[in-house]
């Protein structure tokens, strides 16, 4: 086997290490899971540096992670995993990200691409009618009265289904966490961040969120594809969103806080953008609680973008396929959560990167609990996404994590000067795709090209033991903002 | 103009050179009026800001946050600063601009690789925003 760039060892078929002597202020290893190819890609940006300072945290154990699909992000690399442990590890706002539970909800709806067929353009159309797509505030978010906010971040979707029938009882069990993380306190969320998300709720977003009409191409894994409900020919919706502005603005006043209290606890970083503190402080269980409460409204934003895509199913294809329509599940890729790991209690960064707790884990649902815990990897526009099961490897080697996606490869700019967005809407057209998108430009960012190849960073995990591919899903459609 | 924008995979890095730091943060607003502009503009609305901070570079990551928020919440599109009090530790400013619809969505100022050093007569500052 051939060395990968240079002060990277091999470790396996596909694991590279950076080792903790690397850099004097390195407390662990750095380690990638990757191929040759996509480790050639890792190694031209600063993703590998930034995997080193992330290294650096105080009380980071084993080693920092780094998942096929990673690219360079600002402080903490995008695809990156880090487990720190309580009292004195550390817990960084950055590690989890601006769009706080950005993540991914796939719904099965009863019947085939074929007997879809002429009605998927109404269907795409209808959705693209009902969704709020967008920058900034948006209109058409489902407005919250009195302490309803207040409630939604408590409690995430169960209280939209107390209180406004949004959504099923299986949705929430069909959720990772069942769309609540503990400890969820609105009093910790600003005023500011409040103002941001207020009328955000039931918005998709602008950049890389989009919603998507697909079709179950191939199954891999039938007892496990049969267990989640899938079925080839099955039409299935793709929902990735996240917290929206609510989130951005609780990591925006954490990373301040933090950043102004590293002094007081002696924390030296290479990247202030890595701003963190003691599990233990004050500062940290502000920002547990604020975190957790931006993620329960991104569980609440996600369910109410699935019961705005069951209205639409129901006026296109009539109310019956609206009841049939099943949440196969919802899982976040930007959260931190405390999380058994060897015994011990970590807090597991997760930036662009996915649960993927394997069969057996009391944390998947009891639908499939031997199967492993569902794990949606989008594709980028045009190509395949992939619909896998957590495996024992995440266990054994990743703190339960997976890959979150194809990965950036290209920068927005980069995609615009190689295609118009008018152009690409004919070629997705041409391949079929009804594409519904308000912005050329927000289109020609989100190119297939600016992505790295999904299918070879599924084939890392799967190779790596992470997670199991289940079923791949061909697009229909795509609305987008 | 005396700033330029560097496009990354995920963030765009902001440079200012200027010649005073009062010049820094106007520019600063300059090229973020650029970024979140959304071409047509209506009845001006001018609206003031006012921040305290550790330092320059944090007092600049903080202007361009009241920018972004104020956007984004408000629909308040920045032109140009009227007036601009600059401290050590703190800033006080009244900014031209309209209400419109910004088109660009800013998720977060960071403080990767933040910076305002003064260079001779010129001052560099660079900040880069999660976009």
């Amino acid at each position: 086997m051939s060395d990968g760039p240079p002060g990277l060892r091999r470790v396996d078929d596909t694991c590279w290490e950076i080792p903790a002597g690397a850099r004097e202020d390195m407390r662990v290893p750095a380690r990638v899971f990757a191929d040759a190819e996509l480790l050639e890609q890792i190694a031209a940006d600063r993703s590998l540096e930034q995997l080193q300072n992330v290294a650096t945290l105080p009380g980071i154990r084993e080693a920092a992670l780094a998942m096929p699909d990673i690219h360079q992000g600002y402080g903490f690399l995008v695809g990156g995993v880090a487990a720190t442990e309580p009292p004195g590890g550390v817990i960084s706002p950055g590690g989890v990200g601006y769009d706080i539970n950005c993540g991914v909800r796939l719904l099965a709806l009863p019947l085939t691409a074929e007997e879809l067929g002429a009605r998927t353009e109404p269907l795409v159309h209808e959705i693209s009618r009902r969704v709020p797509v967008g920058t900034g505030r948006a209109h058409g978010g489902l407005r919250l009265g009195g302490g309803e906010l207040d409630r939604v971040l408590a409690h995430g979707p169960r209280i939209l289904l107390a209180e406004h029938g949004i959504g099923t009882a299986e949705d929430v069990a069909h959720t990772e966490s069942e769309g609540c993380l503990e400890g969820a306190d609105p009093a910790a969320v600003s005023e500011r961040a409040r103002a941001r998300g207020a009328d955000q709720l039931g918005t998709l977003g602008s950049g890389n969120h989009f919603l998507e009409v697909q079709r179950v191409a191939r199954i891999a894994d039938a007892a496990t594809a049969e267990a989640f409900g899938l079925r080839e020919g099955q039409v299935t919706v793709l929902i990735h969103s996240g917290s929206r502005g609510l989130g951005h603005q609780v990591c925006t006043d954490h990373v301040r806080r933090m950043d102004a209290a590293l002094r007081r606890h002696a924390i030296t970083l290479p990247d202030r953008q890595l701003a963190c503190a003691p599990l233990s402080s004050p500062e940290a269980r502000a920002y547990l609680a604020a975190m957790a409460a931006a993620a329960n409204f991104a569980w609440a934003n996600r369910a109410t973008l699935a019961h705005r895509v069951r209205q639409a199913v129901a006026q296109v294809l009539g109310r019956d396929a609206a009841g049939a329509t099943r949440q196969v599940y919802d899982v976040a890729h930007n959260v931190a959560k405390l999380e058994e790991h060897g015994g011990r209690t970590l807090c597991v960064h997760r930036k662009g990167a996915t649960r993927a707790f394997p069969p057996g884990s009391p944390d998947v649902p009891a639908a499939y609990r031997d199967a492993g815990q569902p794990v949606f990897i989008p594709g980028s526009m045009g190509t395949s996404s992939f619909v896998l099961a957590g495996r024992p490897g995440a266990m054994e080697r990743s703190f339960g994590t997976t890959c979150h996606g194809a990965g950036r490869r290209m920068s927005r700019t980069g995609a615009k000067r190689q295609i118009t967005g008018a152009e690409l809407r004919r070629q997705l057209t041409a391949q079929g795709i009804v594409v519904r998108c308000p912005s050329n430009a927000g289109l020609a960012e989100e190119a297939p090209f600016a992505y790295k190849d999904v299918e070879r960073v599924v084939a890392v995990v799967e190779r790596a033991g992470l997670a199991a591919r289940v079923a791949q899903l061909v697009p229909l459609g795509v609305v987008k903002g | 103009m005396a700033y330029r924008w560097v496009d990354h995979t995920a963030e765009l890095e902001l440079h200012v050179e200027a010649v005073t730091d009062e010049g820094v943060f106007e520019d600063a607003l300059r090229a973020l009026a650029e970024l979140v502009g959304e071409g047509h503009r209506r009845d001006h609305v001018d609206y003031d800001v006012s921040l305290v901070a550790a330092d320059r570079a944090t007092l600049l990551a903080g202007w361009l946050d009241e920018l972004v928020f104020r956007a984004e919440v408000e629909g308040l599109v920045p032109e140009a600063v009227e007036r601009l009090e600059l401290g050590d530790d703190r800033l006080a400013a009244t900014i031209r601009g309209h209400r419109g619809e910004p088109r660009h969505l800013v998720k977060g100022v960071t403080y990767h690789r933040l910076a305002f050093d003064r260079d001779g007569d010129r001052v560099h500052a660079c900040v880069v925003l999660d976009v």
